[in-house]
């Protein structure tokens, strides 16, 4: 059991003069939930997302993003009780995903010459030296060392293979790309490059059913999809939590992916805020009523 | 074609711009540069002292500085001499600093001007008009409502003696010293004519101010000066026009613009070139652009027989932003190598450099340009992107670009294309019912759509119409 | 400026090093030409801009560089069958009336001044021969070089319909006691009708080596000349890699790769002349530059007046991973055929903060991720290696660098 929780979380762009984007969002998702974030463009929804992870384009000005983890959170290793909360706004990107926290990505990069099957490798044997980094302390300095230093080419995988080595890797990437109806085809490509935008967000999904993340944020991974694709993604999403038991953070415009996705909890955001919680009927209701509603609700007026 | 086309169609380049008038002048120096020549134009304009110290003093720089000849693939410059040109012709019109009515200029001069349609587009889009014949501005006019808000828009000559404070600040100080290059000397000893134009802190001038140069006497050398002092939060688009009759020898253009972009203020300087083709047209234009400023550079070059023209950005504030937009056409004999110079001195600037030259029947084009980004000026980015159309296997297509880039947090990015006139497409429209000069016409016009869509309407109007007369030319 | 190395150079020297080589006449009549050119000849051309110059070789020292007693040397060569793989003496013993023909048929020798002090003081070189309609798997050439200075020269003759690749690797045995060390190379290629050649060049010299190269390849009808150029050792280099399409429907292909870190100065161009119709050129160069190293980059593509049916591309990207690094890069089109497809590129930029961010967010830390972006960068230079030892050597290099990095 792992909770993301967020505190009275203010952003801005970060540079002189930026707009303030969020104004004090509270939200908890606790793993093993699903929950849809919708609001109208430019209601911070996207912004939101990219906080928790630590996007460098945007300042926090206020509040608290926590990570509150299990005592059991990574199977055998044991967390200890003074480990088990960390303010996420404290540490890089990297050190969130190996806390267990995955973004899926709105537009996500396109890399040339980076293969699918090397990144994902090296990104989870990466993570799992730097949860091991984390819970030691300053004992692992040392490896650290030895590892900045790349015996052979990360193009072709390292000659030390980190925890997971090339054959187990693979295998499990296959199972899972299976499981997504992925041609296997892909592993070989370069990460994102190419892809289609359906390609992409398939791909999205994939990394985090590897990364096997505590809470899953995921940015729109249902716009520009057809709907066998949107199934596919659909499918994955809810392995993620029935089998991971991961959390899901599920940012969306449209309903039509939460007729497949079935969400606990439905939040609207406005202008930086969440205004509004409640089951799976809010989303139904938000369809019918628009946001005119909402706002009407909120503030009184349309 | 529509039926506004086939009317320009009828018209003829030489009726409208290459028309010759008698040379009549008050006052007009030898041929050649000396001390006593300079002496002589000063002392005709009854200049302070400091102004015929500066001219003496860029008149030794320039006999101090070689000719630039060894730039790659430069336009052969070998014809230029000095010594052949008549650098200061004043024409016989009793108003120094020009008169404010068309009505009294002497015929001839309101009949040149006619002609090339001033005095009508002053009527309907112009926020003022300042029109030089030879070495001298004869007209200059602006509409109350600007002066009133204290912006100047006057003769050049008429500056230095109404505002010498800020001429002695300003010109040819900080932005472009005669020792920039021989042709800078050269146009800092006998410079003559040209506009001032002050926009005050927060003034936003609506419409265009325009000037209009031509050079009607054969032999001789227009240099005229332009200084734009643009105060914070101003904003003011300035449009040049230029053009002279053909004669056999060759005439020299050598302007000097000097542009003062302060903190977040905005100026656009606009020029359509359209020189006969025995000019040689080498000028220098730049402009220091402070903080959020932003400085646009629009430049259609069509005319002259040799043009040396890179309009240089200096982006000296944080967040001061470029464009420039550069269209050459270069016909028979014609040699336009033109580009564009940006420094990005401070972080944050940002600049986006647009190029699309063609050349037909032997012509030559060139972009030739420099990105500098100091060390420093991070997160700037630069983006420049030139296409060159030929029509024909006589005629030269080079890019020479240059990136100095000293930061590493920036986004520097160029590309360019050559393309010749498929003759699959001209086909296609053929068979649409154009006739082959028309299909051509069409493929250069949308060759040269993305850019003109940018453009003030009629800006883009007149553009293309020069084009259309270009081709017809020497397509027909 | 030091222009003046021929000062301490006499005939007497450039006769015995001919001499010692036992080499005909006319050889050591072309080496006594050069030596006397040097008085008039200029060195290669660099880009000047207001205020900068590229890259100044004026600054160079050739008098204390340049020791032509002292050019020593190790050789590996390696032939495949089909395939002669001559020292100079051997050629000139085997084929002298070949040698003669195309030695200086490309490259002239005194073309500048740098040309000319290698053709006055060459004292090694290769001779690669294929005959008329060989197929041949690669021929390899290592040169070593342990003294102060070497000129070393290679030709590459390729006879009708043959086909071959070629690896040339220059090294330093070792620092040695030598503050500074010159290496100077040129390499001729003569592309025959129909043939194929891939010449592959690993440049590792130690970085107290300053290096000069130009290597240009003239192709005959059909011909098709590619060239792999890679730079990651010396202290400074100028080189040039070029191509005269001289025979109708000829190909070429330049790939270029480079890795400057601490104060290396790499000054790579790229260069094709298309003289014939239906030539293709493909001109690729990717670089990295680190700490305080300066690349400069000129890339031409020179499409003459006969040059019907043209299609020439040229791309150029250099990625900046420090601050203090600099880069520079001009990349020129020169048409005067109107029936030609061209274009060129280049960009020059830091690894994109949005890649590194989303890697980031899968869990690679910083340091690996750059490490990453860094090798995937190099990979459309790589897949273009046709031979798997350059392809691992230079993804060797590669790696070596990255593993110094320390930022």
């Amino acid at each position: 059991m792992a909770q993301l929780e967020i505190k009275n979380l203010h952003a801005k762009v970060n540079e002189d003069g930026g707009e303030e984007i969020l104004n004090g969002v509270d939200l908890v998702v606790n793993s093993g939930e699903i929950h849809a974030l919708m609001g109208p463009n430019g209601s911070g929804k996207s912004t939101t997302a990219k906080v928790i992870a630590g996007h460098p384009a945007y300042e926090v000005t206020d509040g608290q993003v926590l990570i509150h983890l299990d005592d059991e959170e990574f199977g055998d290793e044991e967390v200890p009780e003074e480990l088990q909360t960390w303010e996420l706004l404290d540490l890089e990107p990297n050190e969130r995903a190996a806390l267990g926290v995955f973004l899926g990505f709105q537009y996500p990069a396109e890399i040339e010459g980076v293969t699918m099957v090397n990144f994902l490798r090296t990104a989870l044997n990466a993570k799992l030296e730097e949860r091991e980094e984390l819970f030691e302390g300053d004992e692992s300095e040392d490896d650290e060392d030895d590892e900045a230093g790349y015996e052979t080419s990360p193009m072709e995988g390292a000659a030390d293979e980190g925890e997971i080595g090339v054959a187990e890797f693979q295998q499990l990437l296959k199972e899972k790309m299976e499981q997504l109806d992925m041609d296997e085809a892909f592993a070989q490509r370069y990460l994102n490059a190419g892809f289609s935008g359906g390609e992409k967000k398939q791909n999205e999904v994939l990394q985090a059913a590897i990364l096997e993340p505590s809470v899953a944020v995921l940015d729109e991974i249902d716009s520009g999809l057809d709907i066998d694709r949107l199934q596919d993604v659909a499918t994955g999403i809810n392995a993620l939590r029935d089998e991971q038991g991961a959390g899901i953070l599920q940012i969306t415009h449209y309903q039509r992916i939460l007729d497949y996705v079935e969400p606990d909890h439905v939040h609207i955001m406005l202008d930086g805020e969440v205004v509004m919680s409640g089951d799976a009927d809010l989303s139904v209701k938000l369809e019918e009523k628009g946001y005119d509603w909402v706002r009407e609700e909120v503030y009184g007026t349309a | 074609m529509s039926s506004e086309q086939d009317h320009l169609k009828e018209t003829d380049t030489e009726a409208r711009f290459g028309f010759k008038k008698e040379q009549q002048s008050a006052f007009q120096t030898e041929k050649g540069l000396t001390e006593e020549t300079i002496r002589l134009i000063s002392e005709d304009k009854d200049e302070p002292d400091w102004m015929l110290d500066r001219r003496l003093r860029a008149l030794r720089q320039f006999h101090e500085m070689p000719m630039p000849t060894d730039w790659p693939g430069q336009p052969d410059l070998s014809e230029v001499d000095i010594d052949e040109i008549v650098p200061y012709i004043r024409p016989d019109i009793d108003a120094r600093g020009g008169v404010d009515d068309w009505e009294d200029l002497p015929e001839e001069i309101q009949d040149t001007f006619d002609k090339l349609g001033i005095p009508e587009a002053e009527k309907n889009a112009l926020s003022g008009v300042g029109a030089q014949y030879e070495s001298e501005i004869v007209y200059q006019n602006m509409q109350e409502q600007w002066e009133e808000k204290g912006v100047i828009f006057c003769d050049m000559d008429k500056a230095v003696q109404e505002y010498p404070d800020l001429v002695e600040e300003y010109f040819m100080t900080k932005c472009v010293p005669p020792s920039d290059n021989k042709f800078a000397a050269l146009h800092g000893a006998v410079w003559s004519g040209g506009s001032f134009v002050y926009v005050p802190e927060g003034v936003t001038v609506e419409m265009p101010v325009q000037a209009y140069f031509r050079m009607n006497s054969e032999g001789m050398g227009q240099f005229e000066h332009t200084l734009i002092v643009a105060e914070e939060n101003s904003e003011v688009h300035y449009i040049e026009g230029c053009s002279a009759p053909k004669y056999s020898a060759f005439n020299l253009h050598s302007g000097c613009v000097e542009v003062f972009v302060k903190d977040g203020a905005h100026v656009q300087y606009s020029t359509v070139q359209n020189w006969s083709k025995n000019t040689y047209n080498l000028n220098t234009k730049r402009a220091i652009v402070e903080r959020d400023a932003t400085m646009e550079w629009v430049s259609g070059s069509m005319g002259s027989k040799a043009t040396m023209l890179y309009p240089c950005t200096i982006l000296k504030g944080p967040g001061a932003t470029d464009n420039h937009i550069t269209i050459a056409f270069a016909g028979e004999g014609q040699d336009i190598d033109t580009g564009a110079k940006v420094y990005h001195n401070a972080p944050n600037t940002k600049s986006t450099i647009e190029s699309k030259s063609i050349s037909k029947d032997g012509g030559r084009t060139n972009y030739r340009g420099l990105v500098h980004i100091a060390d420093g000026a991070e997160d700037s980015s630069t983006s420049v992107e030139c296409d060159a159309l030929m029509f024909d296997n006589e005629s030269t297509s080079d890019t020479m670009p240059y990136m100095e880039i000293e930061e590493s947090k920036v986004d520097v990015a160029h590309e360019a294309t050559v393309g010749k006139i498929g003759d699959e497409d001209v086909f296609y429209l053929q068979s649409r019912g154009l006739d082959d000069d028309d299909a051509k016409q069409m493929i250069v016009a949308g060759f040269i759509e993305p850019i003109t869509e940018e453009l003030p309407i009629e800006y883009a109007v007149e553009l293309n119409r020069l084009i259309e007369l270009e081709m017809e030319g020497s397509l027909g | 400026m030091s222009k003046q190395v021929h000062r301490t150079l006499s005939e007497s020297q450039v006769t015995a090093i001919s001499e010692e080589l036992n080499e005909p006449d006319w050889l050591r009549e072309l080496r006594l030409d050069a030596l006397q050119s040097l008085d008039e000849l200029e060195f290669p051309d660099v880009i000047q801009t207001p205020g900068r110059t590229w890259t100044d070789l004026s600054k160079l020292d050739f008098e204390a560089l340049v020791d032509p007693e002292g050019a020593l040397e190790q050789k590996e060569r390696v032939a495949p069958e089909g395939v002669e793989v001559l020292s100079f003496a051997e050629a000139l013993e085997a084929h002298e009336s070949l040698v003669r023909e195309h030695f200086g048929s490309v490259v002239d020798p005194q073309e500048n001044y740098l040309t000319a002090l290698q053709t006055a003081l060459f004292t090694t070189g290769t001779v690669i021969y294929v005959p008329e309609g060989v197929e041949a798997q690669a021929a390899t050439i290592r040169t070593t070089m342990a003294g102060q200075s070497l000129f070393n020269y290679t030709l590459i003759i390729a006879e009708q319909s043959s086909s071959v690749t070629i690896l040339e690797r220059q090294e330093t045995a070792d620092e040695g006691d030598f503050d500074e060390r010159y290496y100077s190379g040129i390499v001729e290629l003569v592309a025959g009708e129909n043939s194929y050649v891939q010449y592959g060049s690993l440049q590792d010299l130690t970085e107290n080596t300053y290096n000069y190269g130009l290597k240009r390849a003239d192709t005959d009808t059909y011909a098709t000349a590619n060239w792999i150029d890679c730079n990651v050792g010396s202290r400074l280099t100028k080189t040039s890699v070029e191509t005269v399409l001289s025979g109708e429907a000829s190909e070429s292909q330049i790939v270029g790769a480079f890795y400057g870190h601490d104060d290396q100065h790499f000054d790579v161009d790229a260069r094709v002349w298309h003289e014939n119709e239906h030539t293709t050129a493909d001109l690729v160069t990717r670089g990295v530059i680190d700490d305080e190293a300066r690349s400069v980059y000129e890339g031409v593509q020179d499409v003459g007046r006969d040059a019907w049916n043209t299609s020439s591309y040229q791309r150029e990207n250099t990625l900046m991973l420090s601050d203090e690094s600099e880069a520079d890069a001009s990349p020129k089109l020169i048409i005067n055929n109107h029936d030609t497809e061209a274009s060129h590129s280049a960009t020059v930029g830091q690894v994109d903060a949005e890649d590194l961010f989303y890697m980031k967010s899968r869990g690679v830390d910083e340091h690996l991720a750059k490490n990453m972006l860094v090798s995937g960068f190099f990979v459309p230079v790589l897949e273009e290696i046709e031979v798997e030892e350059l392809r691992e050597d230079l993804n060797g290099r590669i790696q070596d660098r990255l593993a110094q990095r320390t930022a």
